[in-house]
């Protein structure tokens, strides 16, 4: 080995990531020749100094009040708490650039004109323009979901459908889910207002589910691209799911294996790969309870929850 | 996790998803910091981009392979939290820059200085493009191994390699230009006779 390789390749040496020939090789040099020699102990030398000082530098270490604050933040976000946030809204508002603010404020004066677009479209549906013209009343947060026959309501697609059957049988009886659950109360906070406290609104105010059903886990799971909020209960004996996910009224279509059911209340689905699914929907969520239960037990099921789902979704969608 | 028969259960599993969050992640806290740092320029977003940093980690530590390097994991992690801060074609830039200035250097193969300060390595690591400071710092200071690096930086480890090899020859280039110019790099017994001897009448 000539001195000119062993200096193109000694910093490699030093990283230990050549092969063992090639070591062999420098080592023999080194034992032939001094400047060499001198040279690695300086390179080592030199990698040694510019770690140390890089680590030592007063300004590059992490203030340690910092850091507690962050364990203790990310402790109480792992249990799903939501701590003080440690970015101050000041110091976000200065890390923004002119240009970032500028958008920021076209896109709330957008955001402001299509929702004073929406008031008025909503009041002019609920506003008579003639007499003898029949309005269509905006339901109130209160009511229950209502199967009208005048009015083509309650679409509930299939994909739909059969998404939460895959997610009740990849989640809660496989357990085989490519990504983990998460924390229903930070999902809501994260992805849909409408998971915050849904889980309350499936219990009781006795903190129980009705008809005597065991609540098991309260989370927010993803199947095959959907999100749901996922509530799951134990019913005779059978895993139920209480499922929701946001959807886009615009894009459906009434499938066929949709039929409402004699309550006027819920819609059924019949059947999806053997699991029984009972549905309805709010404005923009359908809510699904599948599980391996007979029929009618899972019309139940889902009769005597949708009153309060109904009123806490249909709540949480007007505020936003 | 799911499956469990109480919401108790629950509680526990988050319990433990700390406990070995807290054991493998934050120990690296403060190793993060300094690259978040170096990234940012700036201690304020230095703090920031940990906190989205570690707060996506503990999010995602399910996908953790216990095992294997968690301070890469979270560096990569940290790489795809600033990018997705600043969307902007100014490293790339910066790449062509530095691409530009090696040409000129690499053929000069500078013998390396001794006895140099902090002061004095901080100082010739600032100088270097930031292409190449990146690199130097990822693999001689927090002692990631290539492919980490390549795996946080999404670029070929190739690139990593040839990136690294620049950047510790110019490293020495700097020291070796600095100390032709102020004096340093030879022994220090050396440098104190030649300060007597310009005292001498």
């Amino acid at each position: 080995m000539q001195c000119r390789e062993f200096k193109e390749i000694a910093d490699s040496y030093l990283s230990n990531e050549l092969t063992i020939e090639t070591n062999h090789g420098i080592i023999a040099h080194l034992e032939q020749c001094a400047d060499c020699r001198q040279d690695l102990k300086a390179r080592r030398e030199l990698r040694g100094k510019l770690r140390e000082a890089f680590i030592k530098a007063p300004e590059n270490q992490l203030q340690s009040e910092f850091a507690d604050r962050l364990s203790t933040q990310l402790h109480e976000y792992s249990l799903g708490k939501r701590g003080a946030p440690l970015v101050s809204p000041r110091r976000w508002q200065s890390s923004m650039t002119r240009k970032q603010r500028t958008w920021l404020a076209l896109a709330a004066c957008l955001l402001l004109a299509m929702g004073l677009g929406l008031v008025m479209v909503r009041k002019r549906l609920v506003t008579p323009k003639a007499p003898g013209e029949i309005a269509v009343s905006k339901p109130k947060p209160n009511d229950s979901p209502e199967v009208n026959p005048e009015i083509p309501i309650s679409i509930v697609r299939t994909e739909l459908a059969k998404s939460a059957v895959g997610d009740h049988r990849d989640c809660a009886i496989k357990f085989r889910l490519a990504e983990k659950p998460i924390d229903l109360e930070v999902a809501g906070q994260k992805y849909d207002p409408v998971y915050i406290n849904l889980t309350k609104a499936v219990l009781s105010q006795q903190g129980a589910a009705p008809l005597d059903a065991q609540f098991v886990e309260a989370h927010s799971c993803v199947f095959e691209g959907r999100r749901f909020a996922h509530i799951v209960l134990k019913y005779h004996g059978q895993v139920v799911s209480f499922l929701v996910t946001d959807f886009e009224p615009t894009k459906g279509v009434q499938p066929e294996s949709v039929r409402r059911s004699a309550d006027p209340q819920v819609i059924t689905c019949s059947q999806f790969d053997g699991y029984k699914v009972s549905c309805f929907e709010t404005a923009h969520h359908a809510v699904f309870i599948v599980s391996d239960l007979p029929e009618g037990d899972n019309l139940a099921l889902a009769r005597a929850l949708a009153p309060s789902v109904f009123a806490h979704i249909t709540r949480t969608e007007n505020l936003t | 996790m799911f499956g469990s028969a109480s919401k108790s259960e629950s509680l526990s599993d988050s319990a433990v998803r700390w406990a070995a969050f807290e054991t493998e992640a934050m120990p690296h806290v403060s190793s993060l910091f300094r690259v978040a740092l170096w990234l940012t320029r700036d201690r304020a977003e230095a703090e920031d981009l940990l906190q989205e940093t570690l707060m996506e980690a503990l999010s995602s530590f399910h996908r953790f392979a216990q095992g294997t390097n968690c301070r890469a994991w979270l560096v990569s992690i940290l790489y795809h939290m600033q990018s997705k801060r600043r969307r902007t074609a100014a490293r790339l830039h910066l790449v062509s820059d530095a691409e530009e200035r090696i040409a000129e250097t690499t053929a000069f193969e500078p013998s390396t200085p001794q006895n140099v300060t902090d002061e004095e390595v901080l100082g010739a690591l600032e100088r270097l493009p930031r292409t190449f400071q990146e690199v130097v710092i990822l693999a001689d200071i927090e002692e990631m191994s290539y492919k980490e690096i390549a795996s946080a930086l999404e670029v070929p480890v190739g690139t990593v390699m040839s990136r690294i090899s620049r950047g510790r020859k110019l490293l020495r280039t700097e020291l070796a230009s600095y100390a032709n110019t102020h004096g340093f790099g030879r022994s220090t017994q050396h440098r104190i006779s030649e300060k007597e001897s310009l005292r001498e009448p």
